[in-house]
């Protein structure tokens, strides 16, 4: 298994994938799942601005416009933003941080198949009966009412994936403590890496109230409690406080990698340490610890009463401080550098006007009583678009641009990326910038069309027209993919030429072991300043020797594949039994759906009891082998 | 495959961490079997009919005394070099917490503040 991978056929390369532990082969399957959950949100994207460009339009029928929304923003948030900030995070943090793998490889494949097979199984609600329609917030007064099976689509498919996320989370959390190499102390890890230990804290604290909020929801709908069933003692706006609990920190879990890859990307082409270090990773700390304390200002018009919504307006406002800190820490990194337009940076220094008018209007929304007046109006649409598309979709495209050489070995055209760029950020102010003033002038959200004459035509046709450059954007950024992967004109070490952080001094494609000996850290921009005092090599920290890695393994994807089945039981089970809820009561009962839960549980649960018994201790990886690619890579490099 | 490469341990070593190890098991098997004990003697009361007013203090008290015996004696809290799992525990009861007050003043307990 030499660096220079042999001639493999199509069936080894596919069976390499479904069993890898490889956490960058794993950032591959999380890139290439979440980049067609992305596509797939953005198809529905384009309905919902089709059916909004004319009044009185007729294009989608009103139950399936609800359809679209929900399934477009659950797909987003939970399909395509966060697997693929998960992508990055595999790329890139073992090897910022100089280890060889993730703390818990098994539990990284579990994490990704998990998802895969989760965002399958929402989307196939399409196909079997309709998607869920309550919005991606699923509030339990509209889902228990909703008739059909698409809310337990919804609550099956993301429980799934949420153990994944939550899983993902817990090995980020303890490869970043437990796994940096000598020399790599707190103060000297790469934002990225501390955006990705922050973020996955909040994974942590974050996704059990979604879990628990989704179980009583499953109950009610599938199993015939009544935790949300107002008649018989239920309350929903429990539902309402559980989401948000998990709600807000959510949007800190998606915007903070964002902020991780900016900022090396802001020092990477401006050529210069990045400013105000330490004030960026308290800020990181305290924006996260905020994001658990603010939850209600969703929830301003729900009545909580005036005591209540001053102090979550406040403590939500507080947050911006934090968030103000990073601007000004970003602009002072580019004030004086030498910038280098590159696709990366020009969406960075797009982010920075964007993500702070997102900023401001969410200043505007935590003031409680003028959110009376935003609240559920296109101005909130406008405000949570400026920061995830200005924030979260702007960081991943950089992303996807900054690391690509890293993950595939070659480089993205950088012509076809500016083109990408003009377009899609013109696209993205076109699409938004407008459904601010809709909003104030009264227009909903999710409300299916609108009648003439309100003066809502011109806005909405340019919101419109804004979406189709969006559109094209990526499919020039798809076609310039395929271009760059054909092509495959292969890249070295440090392709970018201006890399400061450990994983740039690897040999590209980097080795399956990443280091063939642990890196010595000898402080912040480990990289750079051996490029300064040392030649750009690495001082190793350990002498050469065998050392230990994992074995690949099929658990991971059996066991989420049985979750994948169970899910199937669990969503018929409750069908056209008597005690159900009347969404699901009146459908043809299907008595085989207990045994196909069974079934499901059995495979799960006999996928655990395989890894448990079975001794699975790795194997070691030769001195002699690694000696040799060492030789092969330095012939490489005289050539 | 290849088996784990282990370093011999002493012998002084291995006697102390063998000790250790008895000493961590025993306190695991008694801090489990007081769990369950507490546990019989809520379900015990309220199986016998006592006065809920007796009974609901006790339990909640039974309930506290097992929270620290799980979080000391299984979850590592009286560890040495643990200090981030005390950390993330001490900041999870410090959220639930203020998730439990803000549920019961904005939520159960009647009118809004
Ligand atoms: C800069 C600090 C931020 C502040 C002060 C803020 C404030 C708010 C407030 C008060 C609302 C509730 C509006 C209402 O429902 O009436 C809201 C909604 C929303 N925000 Fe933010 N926000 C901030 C950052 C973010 C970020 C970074 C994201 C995502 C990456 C985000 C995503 C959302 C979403 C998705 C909603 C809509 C929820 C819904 O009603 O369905 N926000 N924000
Ligand atoms: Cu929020």
């Amino acid at each position: 298994m030499a660096s220079t991978a042999k001639k493999q056929g199509v069936g080894s390369v596919l069976w390499d994938y479904l069993t890898t532990v490889d956490h960058k082969k794993i950032a591959i399957l999380y890139l290439i799942a979440g980049g067609f959950f992305f596509v797939l949100g953005g198809i529905e994207a384009m309905l919902i601005r089709i059916q909004l460009a004319v009044p009185n339009n007729d294009f989608l029928s009103a139950g399936l416009f609800n359809e679209v929304i929900t399934m477009h923003g659950t797909t987003m948030i939970f399909l395509a933003a966060m697997p693929l900030l998960f992508a990055f995070m595999n790329a890139t943090v073992p090897l910022q941080i100089g280890a060889r793998d993730v703390a818990f490889p098994f539990l990284n494949a579990l994490g990704v198949w998990l998802f895969i097979f989760g965002g399958i199984f929402l989307n196939l609600s399409w196909f079997l009966g309709g998607a869920p329609d309550a919005g991606w917030t699923s509030y339990a007064s509209l889902s228990i009412a909703s008739a059909g099976h698409g809310i337990d689509f919804y609550a099956l498919g993301l429980q799934i994936t949420g153990a994944g996320t939550l899983i993902s989370g817990i090995n980020f959390v303890t490869t970043i403590i437990n796994m940096r190499a000598p020399g790599m102390t707190y103060m000297r890890m790469p934002l990225m890496t501390w955006t990705t230990l922050v973020a996955s804290v909040l994974i942590v604290f974050a996704f059990p109230p979604l879990t628990i909020g989704i179980f009583l929801l499953m109950f009610d709908r599938m199993f015939g409690s009544s935790f949300f069933l107002v008649e018989t003692g239920g309350n929903t706006i429990i539902w309402e406080h559980l989401f948000w609990i998990f709600g807000h920190p959510e949007v800190y879990i998606l915007i903070l990698p964002a902020f991780g890859i900016f900022s090396e990307i802001f020092s990477t082409f401006s050529r210069k340490r990045l400013f105000g270090y330490s004030a960026m990773v308290f800020a990181t700390v305290l924006i996260g610890f905020f994001g658990f304390m603010v939850w209600a200002h969703h929830m301003f018009t729900v009545g909580l009463g005036p005591t209540a919504n001053a102090i979550f307006a406040v403590a939500t406002m507080a947050i911006a401080v934090p968030t103000g800190i990073k601007i000004f820490n970003w602009v002072a990194t580019v004030w004086g550098g030498s910038i280098e337009f590159t696709t990366p940076m020009l969406y960075a220094l797009a982010f920075i006007p964007s993500f702070t008018m997102g900023g401001v209007t969410g200043v505007m929304q935590a003031a409680a009583p003028a959110d009376y007046q935003y609240h559920d109006s296109y101005f909130i649409v406008a405000h949570f678009h400026y920061v995830i598309v200005g924030g979260v979709v702007f960081g991943l495209l950089a992303g996807l641009h900054y690391y690509w050489p890293l993950m595939f070995g070659n480089m993205l055209s950088e012509k076809l990326g500016k083109i990408t760029f003009v377009l899609f950020v013109i696209g993205f102010h076109t699409t938004f910038l407008i459904q601010h003033f809709l909003g104030l002038w009264g227009m909903p959200r999710r409300v299916f069309t609108y009648l003439d004459g309100q003066g809502y035509n011109t806005a909405n046709i340019v919101s419109s027209i804004g979406a189709l450059l969006m559109a094209i954007a990526v499919i020039i950024l798809v076609i310039n993919i395929i271009m760059t992967l054909a092509k495959n004109q292969r890249v070295g070490r440090d392709p970018w030429g201006d890399g400061r952080t450990l994983e740039w001094s690897l040999p590209l494609p980097v080795p399956y072991y990443n280091f063939a000996q642990t890196p010595l850290v000898r402080g912040l921009d480990a990289y750079w300043i051996e490029k300064k005092a040392n030649n750009g090599k690495m001082m190793p920290a350990e002498s050469l020797e065998d050392f230990h890695m994992p074995n690949n393994s099929f658990i991971p994807f059996v066991l989420s594949f049985g979750l994948f089945v169970a899910a199937f039981g669990a969503l018929y089970f409750a069908s056209g039994k008597e005690w159900a809820i009347d969404a699901v009561a009146d459908l043809p009962q299907h008595p085989w759906a207990l045994w196909v839960l069974i079934l499901g549980l059995a495979i799960t649960f006999g996928s655990m009891i395989t890894r448990s018994l079975k001794d699975d201790l790795g194997y070691y990886v030769t001195k002699e082998e690694v000696l040799r690619d060492l030789e092969e890579e330095e012939q490489r490099r005289e050539n | 495959m290849a088996e784990i490469k282990q370093e011999p341990m002493s012998k002084k070593k291995l006697e102390y961490v063998r000790r250790e190890r008895t000493k961590e098991m025993r306190q695991q098997v008694v801090s489990f079997g007081l769990m369950i004990f507490f546990t019989f003697i809520a379900f015990g009361m309220v199986a016998m009919d006592i006065d809920a007013s007796f009974v609901i203090p006790v339990v909640i008290g039974l309930a506290f005394v097992q929270v620290i015996l799980q979080f000391f004696y299984f979850m590592h809290m009286k560890d040495k070099g643990h200090e981030f799992a005390k950390l993330f525990m001490m900041t999870g009861m410090f959220f639930a917490l203020s998730f439990i007050v803000t549920f019961i003043y904005i939520v159960w307990i009647g009118s809004p503040i």
